[in-house]
């Protein structure tokens, strides 16, 4: 009984101690506490393991983004069209990075902690370089040396990939997301999922025009006039919406459905980051080894 | 002589009666002519291309024409059902809230049990939208006025289409299927659609047929239509379950196409049919001529596959004009009871009824800026705490005040300048207006300042109030007429909006946050935009007051007391268009307050004009405020659009007021 407690006792304090000195060193280490209004940069900021402390729309982010995880406990501060900026305020954060979207929020927030503001999908621009760009800055900005390795490792991945897809088919790939059974959403040549595709050397099926890099809705018919492309189901899209098409006469009839080049990816942000490029590309790249090896 | 006169009026009344039914005929046939000579050919290799080609005819092409006449001809009939058991020429599956109720149960339904059937799907829908219509009829039982139930109908549907954008918006990435089918779009890639929908119709038409007696009678009195032995209840609800079911299996498959069940008897009568069952017969005929027409147009419009704009939003963009054009002809078959209601009881002291509210208001301000929640409870914010959040709360406080006040004071302008209790902001369309400049404000400038964007919106209400004067004035402010041209602009401009909407894109993003109306993003610019523009354009209105009492009595009445009428409504109507564009680029579009706010500073008991006006003011900041308090602390820390709680706290106890007055004649 006594060596029971003793024990208990003892591992708690001892643990307790052990709690407290690491979370006073990851304190220490963590640097500024930092907040953001948008996913591209949440997921740029956990990747490189800064200390955030307040971001929107966790739930969501948590299915649609799913990785990096977020840690239990960061604050969320709502729907990222209507953020709380009284829990922003009493997240405290030291600084706020913001992007250009959410620009309207910036007089507000500023009254909080600093704002500083990194695009990422602007029109006309590249948001891989965009991303590229804000990673660096915000790992010089909160001197964390993981955004450095970040960029350098995914640029040295996709030139990897590069060469594994060079001793592929050759065919255009078609990166879309489903809108319903009928309708998709189709990304271009500027989109993150784009460039990617254009930096491992695979040609974007899609070269029609678009509207901040996606185009959307799509009547799901369009899909017959680009016979050649690999079709690359991006989720999240509604369950039944996939089940539905599958069911359907026009979808068995597609060249790429009946020659089994359809691939079904995980889930990825649309507006991502590197993280969501890296994200696509290892899909990308673990898909077409499989079928080829499968 | 005067025989062959009498023999020759039907027959040139006739004739160009059926001319409209043969263009459009004529139309519908050389558009789907065009649409197979011209639709887009798969590229690539032959064979393949030729396959696909041919699969894209029979699954595609044919099946999206048939579902296009079938959901026409099911909305057309059932709009038709509707306006002859309500008596009333503007019930519609939109005005009675059919479709929203419908659209707000699916998504439910896919937020909640992501994996429906088809079959489940229906139901959810037929379920959402009976409750719909039951709710507005149960508000507005009591003699079923045409103008009660349309004002039932839009408080309902408000309330419907808040909710639904909250789920929408609290879901992200959902938001695309849900705003595709918002706009009504009829792709189809096999008959699946078709087969569903075409024994639904059939079976419509032939209980349509069976009830044609009892429909014919009903379009007689009560009382006639029971001493010819019709079971009158029994009719009304099987009839009523009917046109709510074929509406809500469209929306289930289709999605909203708005419009149409309102355009389509309306179209009918005005190529000539007269009888019940020429109605019966014509309406679907119309409005899947409609359908069919506008549908083949997006395509052909349309570069390569895509189309040029959802269908939905087309036959809106087509009806509304449409039937703004039709407005002289409509043969109402009831005339609607809106004469200006007199307050049934009077202020004694109305001086010290304003101080009170004043009182009232001042208590509220003070408890929403320091009551909230908080991570860790409730907490009152008092001392260096309160000076701390001030910066938060007093801009959306005073921008949801000051828009509040602006929407009593514009509905106040409104309903005196139209002599018609029900005319406000969002009746007239006055809002959506603003909505459409707005949608053209993103296109031409990308991302446009704030003072870009209200100018655009400012421009486009204006627009739309000029053109509901312009019509209103023509046909003698009747209210029917007056609700039927609301209708149709707001129709019109919505149809503006939800195409953009259904592109989702950025331009998109900023809409559905202007639509969903929050106050989260006041900031000094905001909160000095609401109370200057309080002070400069409802201060002139107390020195307007003598327009304001003579308006209503009519343009002749006006000139005989010697006003210059055209001036002084231009002028009237550019305050009411300015107010109405500052407030809903402050609180969105969806709410109630231009409506609610001068009713009851009417209905409390305020008789002389100037308090009115004052209580109007005071009323619609203090009902915003409350809303912007309770769509904060709700579902904290998310936060829910304002114009919900201000229809929910409003929509309500106007109805309520509205049903005592009648009560107490």
């Amino acid at each position: 009984m006594s060596r029971v407690q003793q024990f208990t006792r003892r591992t708690v304090l001892s643990a307790a101690a052990v709690l407290a000195a690491t979370r006073v060193a990851r304190a220490q280490e963590a640097g500024p506490r930092v907040a953001t209004l948008d996913w591209a940069l949440l997921e740029t900021l956990l990747a490189i393991g800064a200390n955030v402390v307040a971001a929107t729309e966790l739930r969501q982010f948590r299915q649609v983004a799913i990785k990096p995880d977020v840690p239990e406990g960061v604050a969320d501060l709502g729907l990222r069209g209507t953020p709380n900026f009284e829990v922003l305020h009493f997240a405290r954060p030291d600084l706020i990075l913001n992007s250009n979207f959410y620009a309207w929020a910036d007089p507000l927030m500023s009254r909080i902690a600093p704002v500083e503001s990194h695009p990422i999908y602007k029109p006309g621009e590249s948001p891989y370089l965009l991303a590229e760009q804000a990673t660096l800055a915000i790992g010089e900005r909160l001197r964390r040396s993981a955004a450095r390795r970040m960029v350098e490792e995914l640029a040295s991945r996709l030139d990897r990939y590069k060469n594994l897809f060079a001793r592929g088919d050759g065919r255009p790939v078609l990166p879309i997301n489903l809108g319903d059974a009928r309708h998709y959403r189709v990304f271009g040549s500027d989109s993150m999922f784009g460039e990617v595709l254009k930096r491992v050397g695979l040609a974007n099926a899609w070269t029609g025009a678009t509207s901040y890099s996606a185009m959307a809705p799509m009547g799901i018919e369009t899909l017959a006039s680009m016979p050649d492309a690999w079709i690359v189901l991006i989720p999240p899209h509604p369950q039944d919406a996939f089940e539905a098409l599958a069911e359907s006469a026009f979808w068995k009839a597609l060249p790429a459905v009946r020659e089994n080049r359809v691939l079904t990816v995980g889930s990825i942000n649309p507006y991502g980051a590197l993280p969501a490029a890296s994200r696509f590309a290892d899909f990308l790249a673990e898909g077409f080894s499989h079928v080829r090896n499968g | 002589m005067s025989g062959t006169v009498s023999l020759h009026t039907p027959m040139r009344t006739g004739l160009p009666h059926l001319l409209p039914a043969a263009a459009l005929g004529i139309a519908c046939v050389t558009s789907f002519i065009l649409l197979l000579m011209f639709r887009p050919h798969v590229p690539g290799e032959a064979a393949t291309a030729a396959v696909l080609d041919t699969i894209l005819l029979w699954n595609s092409l044919l099946p999206r024409a048939a579902i296009a006449l079938i959901s026409g001809a099911a909305l057309g009939l059932s709009g038709a059902l509707l306006q002859r058991i309500l008596r009333n020429p503007i019930a519609d599956a939109s005005t009675l809230g059919i479709a929203s109720g419908a659209q707000l149960a699916l998504t439910l339904g896919l937020s909640f049990l992501p994996l429906l059937t088809g079959i489940s799907r229906e139901l959810l829908a037929f379920a959402g939208g009976f409750s719909a219509v039951a709710i507005v009829l149960a508000l507005s039982w009591r003699g079923l006025d045409p103008v009660t139930v349309a004002i039932s109908g839009m408080i309902v549907s408000l309330i419907a289409a808040s909710l639904s954008v909250t789920l929408v918006l609290a879901r992200g990435e959902y938001a695309m299927s849900i705003h595709i089918w918002g706009a009504g779009a009829l792709n189809q890639q096999d008959w699946s659609g078709v087969v569903a929908l075409a024994p639904r119709l059939a079976a419509g038409i032939l209980a349509a047929a069976l009830l044609l007696r009892p429909l014919r009678v009903l379009a007689l009195d009560d009382s006639s239509a029971r001493s010819l032995g019709v079971a009158l209840q029994g009719v009304r609800f099987s009839i009523l379950v009917l046109a709510v079911w074929l509406s809500a299996s469209v929306t289930a498959t289709v999605g909203i196409i708005g419009f149409l069940g309102l355009a389509a008897p309306t179209m009918a009568r005005f190529c000539g049919a007269r009888t019940t069952g020429q109605v019966m017969m014509a309406a679907p005929l119309a409005g899947a001529a409609v359908l069919f027409l506008a549908d083949c147009l997006t395509q052909l419009l349309g570069p390569g596959f895509s189309d040029l704009v959802p269908t939905g939003a087309a036959t809106a963009l087509l009806g509304g004009p449409l039937l703004l054009l039709l407005l002289p002809r409509v043969h109402g078959f009831s005339a609607a009871t809106a004469t200006a209601d007199a307050a049934s009881r009077q202020l004694r002291k109305p001086a010290a009824a304003l101080l009170l509210l004043a009182a009232a208001l001042a208590i509220i301000v003070a408890l929403v800026l320091t009551l909230s929640p908080t991570d860790h409870g409730w907490s009152v914010a008092l001392g260096p705490l309160f000076s701390e959040l001030l910066p938060f709360r007093l801009p959306r406080i005073l921008a949801s005040g000051g828009a509040g006040a602006m929407l009593g004071a514009a509905g106040f302008i409104m309903q005196r300048v139209t002599g018609n209790p029900i005319a406000s902001p969002e009746v007239l369309g006055v809002s959506s207006g603003g909505g459409a400049g707005l949608t053209a404000a993103l296109f031409l400038f990308g991302f446009p300042s704030p003072a870009i964007m209200l100018l655009g919106m400012a421009l486009g209400s204006l627009a739309a109030f000029l053109v509901m004067i312009a019509i209103a004035g023509r046909s003698g402010f009747s209210a029917e007429r007056l609700l039927l041209a609301g209708i149709a602009i707001s129709a019109f401009c919505m149809a503006i909006v939800s195409m953009v909407l259904a592109q989702g894109d950025m331009r998109s993003y900023i809409l559905l946050t202007w639509m969903s109306g929050s106050t989260n993003r006041a900031g000094a610019f905001e909160a000095w935009t609401a109370m200057i523009t309080l002070v400069v354009l409802t201060a002139p209105l107390f020195l307007m007051i003598r327009w304001l009492a003579i308006l209503p009595l009519g343009t002749s009445l006006s000139r005989g007391v010697g006003l210059r009428v055209l001036p002084s409504r231009l002028v009237l109507a550019i305050l009411a268009a300015l107010m109405t564009a500052i407030s809903s680029f402050l609180v969105g579009p969806l709410s109630l307050t231009g409506l609610i706010a001068p009713h009851l500073a009417r209905l409390v008991g305020f008789r002389n004009l100037r308090c009115q006006l004052a209580a109007a003011i005071l009323i619609g900041a203090g009902v915003l405020i409350v809303a912007d308090w309770l769509s904060r602390v709700v579902i904290y820390p998310y936060q829910v659009p304002v114009g919900l709680f201000a229809a929910l706290i409003g929509g309500p106890y106007l109805l309520w007021l509205l049903g005592m007055k009648e009560r107490s004649p």
